[in-house]
């Protein structure tokens, strides 16, 4: 519990130095996680946790594991100081800078301070202009688009940013911000290493920027990078680690942090989405959707992270949720990257694919890097039959993102749909090393090995087993399993996936024409291996069907009689009973 | 986005292209006389004109040249007014310090340009033609202007402001005004560019340090021993190999500090692309380069580059193209197969030259294309299964969106293929999508397969009238009729009309129609790039000695037109119709090879080694080299052959599996055999069969090579069985896939070696054999050597055989002097001489130059050889019959002669057992 206390304190400390060095992003990260620790309800009235309803049975079942997540660190755990370094004339002016930025007049706000040297106005200086290079820069991009794509522009700077942060350095003038902001330049010139090394000191000696952790975080795309960093335990970096193994695919071992986390913050919203996120990509719908609903429940206005809430529904085929989301989203903020995403969706699931493609578009438009809508426009165009575009849509899907094995598969997809069959499996090859635990990915790689222009059956077959392996919800790779083996000649493989698939058909309760053909087929391959015990009780089964396979069934039973006794023909009622 | 792709104005207005339009406003300022104000005679004005013609068109680089750069050429062009011309040039830019400015200055520019009715000129008055060259330029340049925002224009001026500061900072003799706008951030951008700039040129100089380093050191590559490569170097060689070192490390070794050069680029206010065309130019004319030079042509440096203009034009999709040809000759698979699969992506094959997609025309892309280039890219790196799965799916899908074009290509490209590579079986590979062709089904031979799909394609490319295509099938066709006997593909009632023999007239035939398609040719490849080409030629020689030596003669003589105009001639063939000329001749050096005329060979070789190794890729023009060192060798002797091969290496970059190198292992080896080096000899070929069967893929042809150098080996070693089991295996080999020109030499080998174990009966058989493939596939030299070894045979199985020894090897005495090599005819001599000697109604003291003469000649090509076994033997035979003459003196000297040689095949052995035991 003290644990929680002293996060309190020191989350609260660091919301203030936090924006009171305008540095608001990370300050309201920091505030959501203030607010999600759980209060002790012995103190509070139920007023105060208005906020925190305790209500929804997810958060019950965190309940149970409590663990205090926080590590015995060697950070002192000291609140920092206020205010120690400018005095009271300067603070004046870095008020007054200060306000400059907070309207968005950074240049304004750098020159105020320009001869300003204690640590906190420098940091402040040098920040703005950081700012106003990138604003200047976001101008010139438009500016600048020439017709072979845009022309880089660059933050201009970052040049003499460099310069003085360095400088600043290696007089070891600077405070962990200064270093946050110099990782930030070091990272923007393309200098990662030393940008790494940079970020690193700044979370050590000031680990509750959640920026500074979030710029380490994207230079973090090896798990070999994520070994290398020499972090110092606290317990905000049990938050980034989590939020690197999301990034790194590693699902579990996230979803473990995350879950840990939730011990003391319990109410945080950021981390019921970020688990969100990474039960979404280990495919768990119902209880992502579960998580959302609540979320939403108390975020009504939250448009992060909502795109994937939408994904979900649109798996689901959820149209009114969905579109209840998309009126919600576009009613709090129109201009979100997110927000197009998910009015996208929609059009998309009511099969209206061009209004759909131009929400994308506009997504794109917001944010060009922005991976799934160049992976979800890649879709749309596919529906119309707009191969090209697809391909290129994909295509970009990839370049930003390798490891991206939706858009691979994609690209595999169109490929195949242009009877390129040989062409495509170079994009099922790529998609299945970046996720080899998806069965569909197996099963479309397969398919397409068993197309009739390739008729590769013995890769087809090493697919299937591949998939069979995953767990192939949608059961088809032990059919073909059997029904490929059967075609080859080999009877007592597809024996075995004919009788697994049988099993597996029992315990799902499942009906259908391929209970009968797996009946049928190991009725007659156990007649023919002389095992007419087994093959009576499939032939017995047989006979609860309608159709011409009873009748198959009963001239099997009778054939095996005769040759069973030596006997003429029995009748079959008479056996049976 | 194929779906919504920007409409191409792809006419950006730049610094660069400013100071140009002050060029052009001095070169066509309104005045009444002939020669305008500042030029003196009208040589000089000319020149001005064709330097800023160039500049528009050149592509030599993807960026637009500095203010200082234009300065120094200025400086060459301008002689006398030179300073004038930098003077004005740099203070009318350094004057356009508002945005004002520039709309005036684009004001004037329109009044320079003629009207729309400007067809009646005044002849004295110099008004830009609006429709020539430098008008358009000048037009497009006013109407990029005017389709600026206002932005836009505060770009340009702050652009035109580093760009002046930048050729103030490098040349300060220029005096210019201050911009007053310079801010502090922009005087550190441009000490960064520099910065940055610097460390380019730092580290391309290191890469060519490093290249120039690995080159001195490896001086032979990878396989070898040292042993061998101190063989080679213990021939004296006359030529001068200093000479070009230097030009070569340049070229070659392209593996090089790769890591630190994989730096981003920090792109900035101060780089300009270049227009589309010209960059479109660059990028084809180093797709060439990269062909022509192969792996040869410098990786990183190029890609470093590429890098940039990715990052200048992320929509100039052909980059990725680019990287794929780079990445495929330098052999980089997974690089190779990323790019190329991107580059389809993104272009859908239809990103061509002008990078508008034809509109409307074919929503569906090209992915086809896509095809055929991921079957060739297999084929290259010698996966010829996957090769031809992935070219049948191309054949498939061009069928399906009817691109016959592509079609025409793809079938060409299957039947190289096949063949290529050896095939012993298609089926189950070549199917379905062939049966419209080959109506006949998929019971057919490979041979015949091939033939089918020859036609097929030759019909095809004449009906779409793809003249290269339709040139390049012939020739694939001549090579076809060279090796293979024709046979009906169906054959119906009695076979008597079948005639087993391959056809040299077809072969002529085919290759004279090729030559014949070709010249007829007329300049339809683009003229862009040949235009472009002109223009770079032009500039590059600028900075050519020759150009200041003419230039300071300058405006005395006026008729003296300029003298680059013709020293930089483009030739009006494309360079790809000059490859396909060249390999014609090619074609038939290599036919005459085998039909055994070596003269005719040569000369063949010659026509293509002065004439077409400039076109040609480096990787034929070494094989030309190989046979013209081969054709030394034979005839000439090793000493000879290696100086030669000594020049080649210089010129050819000697990487594993290259040409050379295997021609070094080739000469190596049949020294040693010569000599009697057999440990040698058998280290050689192992080397030979290590690089037949490497990690890409086996090459057929070595590996029949190699395997026949095995079984010489061992014959030369005295194990008859184990050679013969070689042999025979090998021929095994031949006969499943149909090399059959190579049966020929093997069976004869066969024979050879039964001889030599002393069992001539056997042998007859096998010569016998060699013999009628050799009639059937008119292999002319290697029947007379066939028929060589069958008189050996004869002659072996008793004295009373020698006259029918004797008649056949008359018979093929005109075809063995004329054409056969040094050891062939040495041979061919003793053997005649021993056919006499062995002959008992032949006397010696009768007729002693009868068999004298032989043996002289006999031994003087033996020693040329330095073939000691049968030099020993013909001195050996000279000995006994001087001394049955009772020369003593001269028995002595033969005796002395044949003790030489003996002692040097038996030193050999024993001088190279200790450097061979490692």
């Amino acid at each position: 519990m003290s644990s929680k206390e002293s996060c309190r304190s020191e989350l609260r400390t660091a919301i203030r130095q936090l924006s009171d060095r305008c540095l608001y992003s990370a300050s309201k990260w920091a505030a959501e996680q203030l607010v999600g620790i759980e209060q002790d309800p012995t103190k509070f009235t139920p007023s105060n946790t208005r906020f925190q309803r305790g209500s929804s049975s997810i958060r019950r079942r965190f309940r149970t594991n409590e663990i205090t997540s926080t590590p015995p660190t060697g950070v002192a755990y000291v609140s920092t100081p206020v205010m120690e370094e400018d005095e009271v004339i300067h603070g004046d002016f870095y008020l007054l800078a200060k306000s400059y930025f907070d309207c968005r007049e950074y240049r304004r706000a750098a020159h105020v301070l320009r001869d300003q040297t204690g640590k906190k106005s420098v940091f402040l200086r040098c920040y703005a202009l950081y700012l106003a290079g990138e604003k200047r820069k976001e101008e010139e991009m438009i500016e600048l688009e020439g017709p072979l794509g845009k022309s880089d522009a660059v933050n201009r700077e970052l040049v003499s940013l460099e310069r003085e942060l360095s400088t600043l350095c290696k007089n070891n003038m600077i405070d962990p911000f200064g270093l946050y902001l110099y990782g930030l330049v070091l990272k923007e010139k393309g200098n990662e290493n030393l940008a790494c090394k940079v970020l690193v000191e700044s979370v050590n000696s000031y680990p509750w920027n959640w920026s500074a952790w979030s710029e380490l975080q994207s230079l973090c795309t090896t798990v070999d990078i994520l070994n290398s960093l020499n972090l110092s335990n606290h317990w905000m970096k049990e938050f980034f680690l989590a939020s690197v193994y999301q990034e790194l695919r590693m699902h579990n071992e996230s979803l473990v942090k995350y879950e840990n986390l939730q011990g003391n913050f319990t109410f945080s919203n950021y981390i019921q989405a970020q688990i969100a996120k990474a039960r979404y990509s280990l495919r768990e719908f119902e209880q992502v959707e579960v998580i959302f609903e609540d979320l939403l429940r108390n975020d009504p206005y939250r448009v992060e992270d909502m795109d994937t809430y939408s994904n979900v529904l649109y798996t689901k085929e959820c149209f009114s949720a969905l579109s209840y989301l998309a009126h919600r989203v576009i009613m709090t903020d129109k201009y979100r990257p997110e927000s197009c995403c998910i009015i996208g969706n929609y059009y998309s699931l009511k099969g209206q694919h061009e209004k759909s493609v131009m929400y994308f578009r506009r997504a794109l438009k917001l944010n060009k890097n922005y991976l799934s809508a160049w992976t979800l426009m890649g879709h749309e165009y596919v529906e119309m039959k707009n191969t090209p575009a697809a391909v290129d849509a994909y295509r970009r899907a990839v370049d930003i993102n390798p490891r991206d094995y939706r858009a691979w598969y994609g690209l595999g997809q169109a490929y195949e749909m242009m009877g390129m069959p040989h062409y495509a499996l170079h994009y099922f090859r790529k998609s299945v090393f970046f996720q080899p635990i998806d069965s569909r990915l197996w099963i479309a790689m397969a398919q397409c090995y068993e197309s009739e222009q390739l008729h590769m059956l013995e890769e087809a077959i090493k697919c299937y087993k591949r998939a069979a392996n995953c767990n192939d919800t949608e059961a088809i790779a032990l059919h073909r399993l059997a029904k490929l083996h059967r075609e080859l000649g080999h009877p007592e493989e597809a024996a075995f996936y004919y009788k697994k698939d049988l099993e597996r058909m029992e315990a799902e309760e499942r009906e259908g024409p391929n209970i009968v053909e797996a009946l049928m087929f190991l009725a007659t391959h156990y007649k023919a291996q002389k095992r007419f015990e087994e093959a009576e009780v499939y032939c017995t089964r047989l006979l609860d069907y309608a159709g011409p396979e009873r009748e198959t069934a009963k001239n099997l039973l009778r054939g095996m009689r005769i040759a069973q006794s030596g006997f003429p023909s029995m009748d079959v009622e008479h056996f049976h009973s | 986005m194929t779906g919504a792709l920007k409409p191409p104005s792809a006419f950006a207005i730049t610094p660069h292209k400013v100071s140009l339009c002050i060029l052009v406003q001095i070169y066509a300022s309104p005045s009444q006389i002939s020669v305008p104000f500042p030029f003196s005679s009208v040589s000089q004005h000319n020149r001005l004109g064709v330097y800023l013609l160039a500049l528009t068109k050149s592509c030599d680089d993807i960026l637009e040249p500095k203010l200082d750069q234009i300065i120094t050429q200025l400086r060459e062009i301008g002689g006398l007014l030179d300073h004038w011309l930098t003077d004005h040039l740099t203070s009318r830019l350094s004057s356009l310090s508002s945005p004002d400015d520039l709309f005036n200055f684009f004001n004037d520019m329109r009044g320079i340009v003629g009207g729309p009715d400007s067809g009646v000129m005044d002849d004295d008055q110099v008004i830009l033609d609006p429709n020539s060259n430098l008008g358009m330029f000048l037009r497009r340049c006013v109407l990029a202007f005017n389709l600026l925002t206002f932005e836009g224009i505060c770009h340009l001026l702050t652009n035109i402001g580093i760009y002046c500061k930048e050729a103030m900072s490098s040349c300060s003799s220029y005096e210019l005004r201050r911009l007053d706008d310079s801010g502090n951030d922009l005087e550190s951008l441009s000490e960064y560019e520099n910065m940055d700039l610097n460390l380019v040129f730092k580290k391309i100089n290191e890469e060519m340090e490093a290249r120039k380093r690995a080159t001195e050191q490896v001086s032979f590559h990878l396989h070898l021993p040292k042993e061998l490569s101190t063989l080679v170097e213990d021939i004296e060689v006359f030529a001068d190999p200093k000479s070009e070192h230097n030009d070569k490390g340049r070229e070659s070794s392209p593996y090089a500090s790769s890591g630190d050069l994989l730096r981003d680029f920090d792109p900035n206010g101060g780089v300009f692309l270049r227009t589309n065309w010209q960059i479109q130019g660059y990028l084809t004319e180093q797709a060439d380069a990269i062909e022509k030079h192969g792996s040869s042509f410098t990786l990183n440096a190029f890609e470093l580059t590429l890098r940039q203009l990715q990052k200048l034009a992320p929509e100039l999709h052909r980059v990725h193209f680019l990287r794929y040809l780079n990445s495929l000759y330098h052999d980089d698979y997974f690089s190779a197969l990323e790019n190329l699969h991107r580059y389809f992506d993104y272009s859908a094959g239809i990103e061509g030259f002008d990078f508008v997609p034809p509109t409307g025309c074919n929503s569906f892309g090209r992915y086809e294309i896509a095809l055929l280039c991921l079957g060739m890219m297999h084929f290259h790196f010698g996966h010829p299964k996957q090769a031809l799965e992935v070219l049948t799916e191309a054949v498939r899908v061009s069928q399906q969106h009817s691109n016959d074009t592509c079609l025409a290509y793809t079938l060409a490209a299957i039947s190289n293929l096949l063949s290529e590579i050896g095939f012993s079986t298609t089926s189950g590979i070549l199917g379905l999508p062939f049966s419209p062709m080959t109506s006949v089904g998929t019971s057919l031979s490979v041979q015949q397969q091939l033939f089918v799909l020859l036609k097929g394609s030759l019909k095809r490319a004449e009906s779409l009238k793809l003249k290269q295509l339709v040139a390049a099938n012939h020739l694939s066709m001549a090579k076809f009729d060279l090796t293979h006997v024709q046979r009906p593909l169906l054959s119906f009632g009695p076979k008597a009309s079948m005639k087993l023999r391959t056809c040299p007239i077809s072969v002529c035939k085919e290759l004279r129609l090729g030559y014949h398609l070709i010249s007829e040719f007329c300049c339809e490849g683009s003229t862009m790039t040949t235009d472009g080409a002109f223009s770079t030629a032009w500039l590059k020689n600028l900075q050519k000695p020759m150009g200041s030596l003419v230039l300071s003669q300058d405006n005395s003589s006026r008729n003296n037109s300029n003298p680059f105009l013709f020293c930089t001639q483009p030739s009006s063939i494309p360079g790809s119709v000059l490859q396909l000329v060249g390999s014609s001749y090619l074609h038939r050096a290599t036919a005459w090879e085998i039909y055994g005329s070596a003269p005719l060979a040569r000369v063949n070789a010659l026509v293509y080694a002065t004439c077409f190794t400039d076109a040609s890729s480096s990787s034929d023009a070494a094989l030309v080299y190989v046979k013209l060192i081969q054709h030394l060798a034979v005839f000439k002797g090793y000493k000879e052959a290696f100086a030669a091969l000594k020049i080649a290496e210089e010129k050819f970059l000697c990487v594993s599996k290259s040409r050379i190198l295997i021609l070094k292992l080739q000469l190596l080896h049949e020294r040693a055999l010569h000599r009697g080096h057999l440990k040698l000899a058998q280290q050689v070929c192992d080397e030979l069969g290590v690089l037949a069967s490497s990690v890409t893929a086996v090459d057929m042809d070595l590996k029949t090579e190699a395997s026949l150098r095995h079984a010489r080996t061992l014959l030369a070693a005295k194990q008859f069985s184990q050679a013969a089991a070689v042999a025979h295996s090998l021929f095994c080999m031949c006969y499943e896939f149909n090399l059959q020109v190579e049966s020929a030499s093997v069976l004869l080998l066969l024979a050879e070696i039964h001889m030599k174990s002393g069992n001539a009966v056997v042998g007859l058989p096998y010569a016998l054999a060699s013999l009628s493939y050799c009639q059937s596939f008119n292999l002319d030299l290697l029947r007379a050597s066939a028929t060589l070894t069958l008189a050996e045979l004869w002659l072996s199985l008793g004295s009373n055989h020698t006259k029918t020894a004797l008649s056949l090897l008359h018979g093929a005495f005109p075809i063995i002097l004329g054409h056969g090599g040094l050891e062939l005819c040495g041979r061919a001599y003793i053997t005649e001489a021993k056919c006499y000697l062995s002959d008992p109604n032949f006397s010696v003291s009768d007729n002693p130059e009868v068999v004298l003469d032989p043996l002289r000649q006999a031994s003087d090509e033996l020693q040329a050889l330095e073939y000691h076994e049968l030099a020993a033997e013909a001195f050996y035979l000279m000995a006994i019959i001087f001394d049955k003459l009772g020369l003593l003196e001269k028995r002595e000297e033969a005796a002395a002669s044949f003790k030489n040689h003996i002692m040097a095949l038996e030193n050999s052995q024993n001088v190279e057992d200790p450097l061979l035991s490692v």
